[in-house]
């Protein structure tokens, strides 16, 4: 996927269905497949894995995380 | 773009599913909460019956550094949850 000019909400559509890491204002990292995402950046994640200070801390089915608690949302390589 | 049975979901949508269910939600400073999901709003405002709330600290051995952590819960029978606390929010960890 190369970047070539585009909106933040343009991105936020491209990613939908990939694995994601997304970072919480705390710190603590969340990652899974984005199942979807609206312009709050409240997310809806699926397989999630929940990370605080680099270690897996909880899994969950799906999760819902509020937008005003997102840092950033990034595509992560699944690593095989 | 409105929200309707054919187009993609939002993540709202999906909380929906949830009503009436149990559900586990994460809170700031530290909090938990389980507990039936009888409303909410797009703030994430809910009501929940029959929750346990649990609030974890942690303390600091001044001479060893050790990490205590402990956790104290209640039970309320009916709570109104302001949406601005809550950070996840997820349906109780299933089996298998």
């Amino acid at each position: 996927m190369s970047m070539r000019k585009q909106t933040p909400s343009d991105f936020l559509k491209q990613i939908i269905g990939r694995p994601v890491v997304v970072k919480l204002n705390s710190g603590v990292d969340y990652r899974g497949v984005l199942a979807c995402l609206d312009g709050y950046m409240n997310i809806a994640i699926e397989q999630t894995e929940e990370y605080v200070n680099g270690q897996l801390k909880n899994k969950y089915g799906d999760a819902f995380l509020r937008g005003n608690n997102v840092l950033y949302i990034s595509t992560q390589k699944r690593k095989v | 773009s409105q929200p309707s049975t054919n187009t993609v979901e939002e993540p709202l949508d999906l909380i929906r599913l949830s009503l009436d269910e149990r559900i586990y939600v994460k809170m700031r400073n530290d909090r938990e909460l389980r507990g039936r999901l009888h409303a909410y709003d797009q703030h994430l405002n809910m009501i929940l019956g029959d929750v346990e709330e649990t609030v974890t600290t942690v303390e600091i051995d001044e001479e060893t550094y050790e990490e205590l952590y402990k956790s104290t819960k209640r039970n309320i029978p009916m709570l109104f949850v302001r949406g601005d606390g809550v950070v996840l929010v997820a349906p109780p960890l299933r089996v298998g």
